[in-house]
């Protein structure tokens, strides 16, 4: 017996709906996602537990330096300088890789490319939902700020304005750091122990911090992904989140058009 | 229209050649067996046609489109190696996951429909970590029959199967294409895969050694007669003299092979002293056609 062959695929929204459904239950779903959201929640109060420490109490006098500098700040004078809500990049990178990785180990890839679905939908997919996960880890940090200065009793005194448009271009460039996270899970896909690493590497902002060692406190550096990370500071504004944005979609989208590529010129699986 | 047409495929790791200018041909509606020893080349073939790994070279049309045309992978399903199934999750969930990566409305009839096909509606709430290997093999088929596909493809489906789970397996891949449904199946239970096939391909080497049908494989399967004796040795010795392929096979019968007639036989043995205590005559099996055709080709 014959049947009648009609080769209909999904449109890209359908796609992209249904492979969403899968990331997003799959997050919701696995305990990594809790796990980091809690890191995230307590690594202020693990900051703030440090103004004990010689030289450290300064720095801390005001609970949302946790979240971002005063003012932007590329070259690092210290690692307490560091800390801040861009901490969250790093712990997200590690989680978008241990969360693509399982794509790879379980075979769920191989599933997914035999059926009708396309390289650029993975990309889309996995950068949105890892890009919604570190933005929630943003908010659990933010609240992790506020319990930890009312328990550290340090000031509050902030203009909500500027705290706002800090977290809200943080949170923003959240979809360009997990598109770089699902770039370089897509480069080392076979190779789970490096893409953590690279994740982690590219998440430190290492080579901006070198960058701006050398070129100094330069706006240029606003253009990559640490730097407008960096630049969401607490004299943020309108213009700081809409900078966040631009740079935020420009590697989302540089990002997931190299992943597509190098998806669609090499070996799956 | 063919199922499948390859034409000159190659593909190489490397130095490696694994694929060397292959050419297969699947009819619709066949259940085509692809045969092979380990490493000649059929999985890679099989990752080829599924759109997992880039041809060299060479063309691989799925019903006359190019292979990695979106529109015709969503009608192909299947199974190469273990099926991608999260670990920590049921049997359900993962099912319902590839249902919606697949876009299908009514996903939870067509799970249930498609579970019920390979027997596994019992087990839908087993975590897929705590299945068997003969389970996880039925899921990974259920898992390519969702959308109802136009093709299957499957790499090793009997593997670590027992006895009911292989019945099973064939009654669904026949099953399947009593509804219109291509079947590319490969694996080394050459005796299972005797009983499904209408099609079959031999690669070696990573080329195609022959393609035919399953009457073609019957007409050209050797005839053989096979026949005990009280003094086995000296049957077997003396059968040898005369024809050019004698063997004892595991069962100890000593097996003659293209002989002219078993009066032939019992009467040369009778006139040298050698009484035939059974004889019988068969064909032998696409095993032992494999075999011969390796053996051939060495």
């Amino acid at each position: 017996m014959t049947r009648e062959l009609k080769f209909d695929s999904p449109s890209f929204v359908q796609r992209l709906k249904g492979m969403l459904g899968v990331d997003f239950y799959r997050l919701f779903h696995t305990p990594l996602f809790y796990i980091f959201l809690a890191i995230a929640a307590v690594i202020p109060a693990m900051i703030l537990g440090t103004m004990g420490a010689e030289g450290a109490e300064q720095l801390y006098t005001n609970t949302w330096h946790i979240i971002a500098a005063p003012t932007p700040l590329y070259v690092v004078n210290g690692i307490a300088e560091y800390a801040n809500m861009n901490m969250v990049f790093i712990f997200g990178g590690i989680m978008v890789s241990v969360f693509i990785g399982h794509d790879y180990k379980s075979g769920y890839v191989k599933q997914l490319f035999t059926t009708h679905a396309k390289k650029q939908d993975y990309m889309i997919s996995k950068s949105l939902t890892c890009a919604f996960a570190m933005a929630c880890m943003c908010i659990t940090y933010l609240l992790g700020a506020v319990g930890a200065g009312l328990f550290a009793g340090t000031s509050f005194e902030i203009n909500v304005g500027s705290l706002i448009c800090a977290v809200l271009g943080k949170m923003i460039m959240s979809l360009g750091w997990a598109s770089l996270y699902t770039f370089l899970n897509v480069i080392f896909r076979k190779f789970f122990g490096i893409s953590i690493a690279s994740s982690f590497f590219f998440g430190t902002g290492i080579l901006i911090i070198g960058a701006a060692a050398i070129l100094g406190n330069n706006s240029l550096l606003n253009i990559f992904l640490y730097g407008s990370s960096v630049y969401a500071c607490l004299s943020a504004n309108i213009v700081t989140v809409l900078v966040c944005l631009v740079c935020s979609v420009a590697w989302a989208v540089i990002y997931n058009v190299l992943g597509t590529k190098l998806l669609y010129a090499s070996d799956v699986y | 229209m063919n199922a499948i047409e390859i034409r000159n495929l190659t593909k190489s790791f490397g130095p490696k050649q694994a694929v060397s200018g292959l050419n297969m041909t699947v009819p619709e509606g066949a259940i085509y067996g692809f045969i092979g020893e380990n490493g000649s080349g059929k999985s890679t073939t099989e990752k080829i046609i599924c759109g997992l790994i880039h041809p060299s070279g060479g063309t691989v049309k799925l019903y006359g489109k190019d292979h990695t045309d979106a529109d015709v992978r969503a009608g192909v399903g299947v199974l190469i190696e273990a099926p991608g199934c999260f670990p920590n999750y049921s049997v359900w969930n993962n099912m319902m996951l590839q249902a919606a990566n697949l876009g299908i409305k009514n996903a939870e009839q067509e799970v249930v429909k498609v579970l019920k096909t390979v027997r596994m509606e019992g087990a839908a709430s087993n975590k897929y970590k705590n299945c068997s290997l003969g389970m996880k093999q039925r899921i990974g088929i259920a898992m390519a029959l969702l959308g109802n596909p136009s093709l299957l493809v499957l790499d090793e489906p009997i593997n670590g199967l027992d006895a009911d789970g292989m019945r099973i397996m064939r009654e669904v891949l026949v099953d399947v294409t009593k509804n219109g449904c291509t079947v590319v199946v490969s694996s080394h239970i050459l005796g299972e895969l005797e009983k499904i096939a209408t099609h079959y391909g031999i690669i070696r080497g990573g080329k195609m050694l022959c393609e035919m049908t399953a009457e073609q494989l019957e007409a050209s399967c050797r005839t053989y007669t096979a026949l005990q004796a009280k003094d086995m040795s000296r049957a077997k010795a003396l059968l040898a003299c005369k024809y050019s392929r004698v063997e004892q096979d595991e069962a100890g019968y000593i097996r003659v092979y293209d002989a002219p007639s078993p009066e032939e036989i019992v009467t040369h043995l009778y006139e040298n002293g050698i009484l035939v205590s059974e004889i019988k005559t068969d064909k032998i099996g696409l095993e032992e056609y494999y075999i011969d055709l390796m053996k051939e080709g060495k």
